[in-house]
This record gives structure tokens, C-alpha cells and sequence, in this order.
């Protein structure tokens, strides 16, 4: 089989649940969907030779973060998302916003010229975790050891704001 | 580089000084970890390091810009006393070291050469600043600015690394000068259109982070819900730190399209002079009305990168540390008067609270006076030559391209004399309590520092135009 037909039957697969992501009206339903537009996702990342960032986005994203998204929602008991009141004017210039970098995008797309693949040179262990890790202890060293004091803000801060003290508002 | 690692290292190191019984030790402990690293940058004066492939370049562009933040940080730290009065349950340790590893955050952003040190410092200053905002956690308006300023935060950090990815997607490159090349170069098929589309992505991003209009609309809330301590934080070292990456950025690496990214900042740098002058006239709270005057500064400040001159960066300089200098001395004195007589358990903030401040503290009433007229720009102040400097950026690039630009930001000006001098004539000629502030004596000292810089800088900007 063609693997053209395989990239739009995935694409279309993807932009259905994305788009219903945003469209139903129960919150689980709704991380549902995103689960299954991760995996599309992921699909994808196979197609373009990138093993290894499709598994690492199986795992974290459809595996744990929607985990914990699904857990907060059935921790906070939303049945039913009850309708946002904006304004008339709020949503014709969100639909404008939106509408004007949708062209945006598309017409840059449009116009853009993909270099096509050179067969002769191309690597196809680039997706591997081999070369990978070799970019990223090489080149990037210094962003992946820095990266860590991030973490460590995000940690000291997620404790420091949880921890349960006398005279606050617990819900 | 050296400054980087020691201030990582200096925060941990503080989170261990936590388990110590006594807190007394925390505040000079870290105002000595902060001029440790001071000198550790200044060791690399007039020497040109690049660092691990590419990644972060030292030159004296860098280590002036990190000077001010390293300054303003020590300033913030030496006004902060006890975060509440509470001391069995407040978290200084981890304040102060939040606050160091933020501002390694923010020399990965002066130093950047690569955008993947950029968006990694972005990320680290912005996470810090939203645990920041919320610390005061018995706080409603507290915790519902953290929540905000995290949400859009996080939206804006999404466009921007959506922005670096198109970039990526049109150059083939992370690293500043191979986009640069690929820009100005111009490669045989013409710049990709993507290109474009991620400048604008990149800009957007970073004008949410400097808070200039449209992208304001979070600044007065979430400045209005922080600690007032963080509030002074936020609006110097995220400005300095923006700005710097800003320019560095636009000018490393995008200055072969300077056609289409001036248009684009000569329309908000209008706007956001516009919205933030205009605005601050009507509020009713002093902070809030320092939290748009943040606002319509960023707004200045955007006038010298969009002139691109050679002068911009010393421009840049000079203004960030006057207006740094300048704000933090307006919120000490705020978080002194504000707490005096609180309402209904928060702090009063109004102008009100300032009424016969003159006949209370002499000294607060004065150096409230000089940030303010420094802030609006008035002769024999750091702020009038930092308004200067950038005016003659705009001057240097032409009257056709910045002219209108010049004429709203000369009025504008004028609008800011009428609420900076609000706070001044409530302090000097209204009466209020008598009751007089008592300070401590480093608080004394800082004020006394600050607004003796505001007056030195202003009678001779030069002594430190030789250093930019």
C-alpha cells in the first residue's frame, strides 16, 4: 500500500480528534479525544523516521500527563461544562484573530518549496536514540544541564505552594 | 559562564541554609551570594568567550546587562525583610532561592546565542515568577494572579517555541548568526515564508514577556496580586532580561528583514506608550498605577530597538538601569507606607495612604520624590537622560521613519509627569497622620543608595555611558 494513503488517513484521524477536543461538552470525553490525537501525533513522528520521539510521546504525553489530566477531572467532578459568558464582540474578535493567522499559516505553507530527499546521502538511523543522544550530550550540553535548574525552580515551587498551612484556604 | 554556575550552586546552597534554626542568617547570605557572582562576571571584563559549542556568548554587552540585573536583584533582596510576620510558616530559604535561580534564568537570556538557551532561561524566569506571585498563598488576589499570569504565561511561552520552530523549520539552524547568515544571506529560493511567520510567533512571545500592548492585559492584575516585593522584582529584571534577549535577538539574527520587524514594533511600541500613559492616569491604587507606568515603559524602552542604531544598546543600558533604580525605590517606600494602616488586612495602597508622608518620614518622602521624577523623566535625574538617550536613537535612525513614534512618546511623557506627581503632591502638600515610619537601618541605607544613584546618574551619566 501507497504511504500516502496512510499519512491522510492519519492526518484526517488526527484533525477529527482534535477538532472534538474542542467541540464535546464532557471534559473526559474531551481528554479522550486528546489521548487519541497524541497518538495520531505519534504515528506521524513514526512516518517522518522519528522513532524515538514517538515512543517518548506515547509515554509522557498519551501516557502520563493525560493520566493525571483525567484524574484532576474526575477529582473535581465536572459533569457538564456549563456555557462560558463572553460577549458577542469577545467572540467575533477571537474569530477574527483566529481567522487571520489560520491565513497566515496556510498561505506561508503554500508557498513554501520543500527541498526533496536526497536518497543517496540520507541517514536513516537519525531518529534513533543513538544519534540523539549524541546531539544532545554533545551540542546541547549545556541547555540539558540547565535544564535542571528549571526543574528544580518547578519542584521547590510546587512544594512550596501545596504544602498545607494553618489559616489558609483549603477548598 | 562563571556567574551562571555559581548562582545555580549559591541556590542550593540556600535551600540548605532552610534547615538552619535561625533565619537571620538567610537575608546577608544571600545578598553575599548575589555579590559573589557580581564580581564572578566582572572577571571576564574586555575578554570575548563563547561556551559549550555555540551556546552562550560573554562579551561586555553581557556582562553590563547582567550587572544591572545582578543590581537590582541585591536591591530587591536587601528591601525584603521577613516575608510576613508569620515565622513558623513562611518559606524564606526557598524565596531567596527561587529568586537566584531566576536570575540565572535571566543571564541565559542576556547571553544567549542559541534559541534553545533562550527559551530554556525564559522558561526558568517565568516559572519562577509564577511561584513568586503566588507566595503569599493566605492571598486570594494573590493566588488568583499566579494562576493567571501562569495560564497566559504559558499560552505565550507555547507561541513562542511554536515561533522557534518555524524559524528552525526555515533555517535549518537554532544558533543566532547561522540564522543570521540564512536572513541576510538570502539563499537562492528566497526567505522562507515560514521565516516570517516565526518572527512574528518569536515577537509576539517576547512582547508578552516585556508586557508591552497588546499583549499588556495581564501585567496590572498579576503586579497588583504579587507581594509588592515581587512586584518590584518582576517589572526590573524581566524588563532588563527581555530587552536584552529582545535586541539581541532582532538584531543577531533578523536584521536582514529589518523592513518588516520595524513595522511591526513602531505600531505597538505606539500603542503600548499610548494604553500605559492613559491608563495609569485613572487608577486609584499607587501600585497598580506603577504596574501600567511598567507598561508605557517597556513602550520607551521599545523605541530604541526599533531605531536599531549602534547607539541602541547603551540606550537600553542606561534606561533599564534607571528606570530598575528608580522602581524599586517607588515600591520600598510602597511596601513601607501601604503596610502602616492596613485595610481589612491587606495593605492600603491608595494614594491616600500617602497623604503627609513628608511630616511622617522625611527621608521616605524624598526619595519617593526622586524615583518619581526620575521615572517621569525630569532634568537632574537618571530617568531624563535614560528617556534621552533613547529619544536620540529614534532621532539617529530619521524623522521619516520614527518621527511619529518621537511626537506620541514626547507627549506621553507629558501625560506621566500628571500621575507620578500625584504620589509627590499627596505626600508634600496633603495632610494625613502624623504618626511617624520608623525604618531599619538597611533599609535606610538602600534608600539612601537608590536615590543618591537616581541624582548621581543624572548629574553625570557619563561616568557609566563609559562602561556601555
Amino acid at each position: 500500500m501507497n504511504v500516502n494513503y496512510i499519512w491522510y488517513f492519519l492526518t484526517f484521524l488526527t484533525l477529527v480528534s482534535a477538532i472534538m477536543v474542542v467541540v464535546v461538552r464532557n471534559p473526559i470525553h474531551s481528554v479522550l479525544y486528546l489521548i487519541l490525537t497524541f497518538f495520531c501525533i505519534s504515528a506521524h513522528y513514526v512516518l517522518l523516521n522519528a522513532q524515538f520521539l514517538a515512543a517518548v510521546n506515547v509515554i509522557v504525553y498519551a501516557g502520563a500527563i493525560m493520566v493525571l489530566f483525567l484524574f484532576v477531572i474526575m477529582f473535581l467532578n465536572l459533569r457538564e461544562y456549563t456555557a462560558e459568558s463572553k460577549t458577542n464582540l469577545v467572540k467575533l474578535g477571537a474569530a477574527v484573530l483566529g481567522g487571520v493567522l489560520l491565513v497566515i499559516i496556510v498561505a506561508a505553507l503554500r508557498s513554501m518549496q520543500i527541498e526533496p530527499l536526497n536518497k543517496a546521502t540520507y541517514n536513516s538511523q537519525v531518529g534513533m536514540v543513538e544519534s540523539l543522544g549524541k546531539v544532545l550530550f554533545r551540542d546541547y550540553l549545556l541547555p540539558f544541564e540547565l535544564i535542571t535548574v528549571l526543574f528544580f525552580v518547578a519542584m521547590v515551587g510546587a512544594v512550596m505552594l501545596g504544602k498545607r498551612e494553618t489559616g489558609e484556604r483549603n477548598f | 559562564m562563571l556567574s551562571i554556575i555559581s548562582l545555580s550552586l549559591f541556590g542550593i546552597l540556600n535551600l540548605f541554609l532552610g534547615f538552619l534554626k535561625s533565619r537571620r542568617v538567610l537575608l546577608p547570605a544571600t545578598l553575599l551570594f548575589i555579590a559573589l557572582a557580581f564580581a564572578a562576571n566582572l572577571l571576564d571584563w574586555n575578554h570575548q568567550y563563547v561556551y559549550f559549542r555555540d551556546m552562550l556568548r560573554t562579551n561586555n554587552l553581557f556582562i553590563n546587562f547582567s550587572s544591572i540585573i545582578l543590581l537590582t536583584t541585591f536591591l530587591t533582596v536587601a528591601i525584603s525583610r521577613s516575608f510576613g510576620t508569620d515565622e513558623e510558616h513562611t518559606h524564606p530559604a526557598e524565596y531567596y532561592a527561587i529568586m537566584l535561580f531566576s536570575v540565572v534564568g535571566a543571564l541565559m537570556m542576556v547571553g544567549f546565542e542559541n534559541l534553545i538557551m533562550l527559551f530554556i532561561g525564559l522558561e526558568i524566569l517565568s516559572v519562577s515568577l509564577y511561584v513568586l506571585t503566588g507566595s503569599d498563598k493566605r492571598s486570594l488576589r494573590s493566588n488568583e494572579a499566579a494562576l493567571k499570569y501562569f495560564l497566559m504565561g504559558s499560552f505565550a511561552t507555547g507561541i513562542f517555541l511554536f515561533g522557534i520552530a518555524l524559524v528552525y523549520g526555515a533555517t535549518g539552524s537554532f544558533n543566532l548568526s547561522a540564522i543570521g547568515s540564512y536572513v541576510s544571506g538570502g539563499p537562492t529560493t528566497g526567505i522562507s515564508p515560514l521565516l516570517y511567520v516565526g518572527l512574528l510567533f518569536i515577537l509576539a512571545g517576547m512582547l508578552f514577556k516585556v508586557s508591552a500592548a497588546p499583549f499588556h492585559f495581564w501585567t496590572p492584575d498579576v503586579y497588583d496580586g504579587a507581594p509588592t516585593l515581587f512586584t518590584a522584582f518582576m517589572s526590573t529584571v524581566v524588563k532588563t532580561a527581555g530587552f536584552a534577549a529582545l535586541y539581541r535577538l532582532l538584531t543577531v539574527s533578523f536584521t536582514g528583514v529589518y523592513g518588516l520587524w520595524w513595522q511591526v514594533l513602531t505600531g505597538v511600541t505606539v500603542l503600548t506608550l499610548l494604553v500605559g500613559n492613559i491608563t495609569a492616569v485613572y487608577q486609584s491604587s499607587v501600585k497598580r498605577m506603577l504596574a501600567y507606568s511598567s507598561v508605557s515603559h517597556a513602550g520607551y524602552l521599545l523605541i530604541a530597538v526599533a531605531a536599531k542604531t549602534p547607539q541602541s544598546p547603551s540606550a537600553i543600558l542606561f534606561y533599564s538601569l534607571a528606570y530598575s533604580i528608580a522602581t524599586i525605590t517607588g515600591f520600598a517606600v510602597l511596601i513601607l507606607v501601604a503596610e502602616q494602616k492596613p485595610i481589612e488586612g491587606r495593605p492600603d495602597e491608595r494614594y491616600e495612604a500617602f497623604n503627609g508622608l513628608a511630616k511622617r518620614n522625611p527621608l521616605l518622602a524624598f526619595s519617593l520624590a526622586v524615583s518619581m521624577v526620575s521615572l517621569a523623566g525630569i532634568p537632574l535625574t537618571a530617568g531624563f537622560w535614560g528617556k534621552f538617550f533613547v529619544f536620540s536613537t529614534a532621532v539617529d535612525r530619521g524623522m521619516t521613519n520614527m518621527g511619529m513614534v518621537l511626537v506620541v512618546a514626547v507627549l506621553m511623557s507629558v501625560v506621566g509627569v500628571y500621575y507620578y506627581f500625584r504620589v509627590i503632591i499627596a505626600s508634600y502638600l496633603k495632610t494625613g497622620d502624623s504618626e511617624p515610619i520608623g525604618i531599619r537601618p538597611l533599609y535606610r541605607f538602600i534608600l539612601v543608595l537608590t536615590t543618591a544613584l537616581t541624582i548621581g546618574l543624572g548629574l553625570f551619566p557619563d561616568v557609566v555611558r563609559q562602561l556601555f
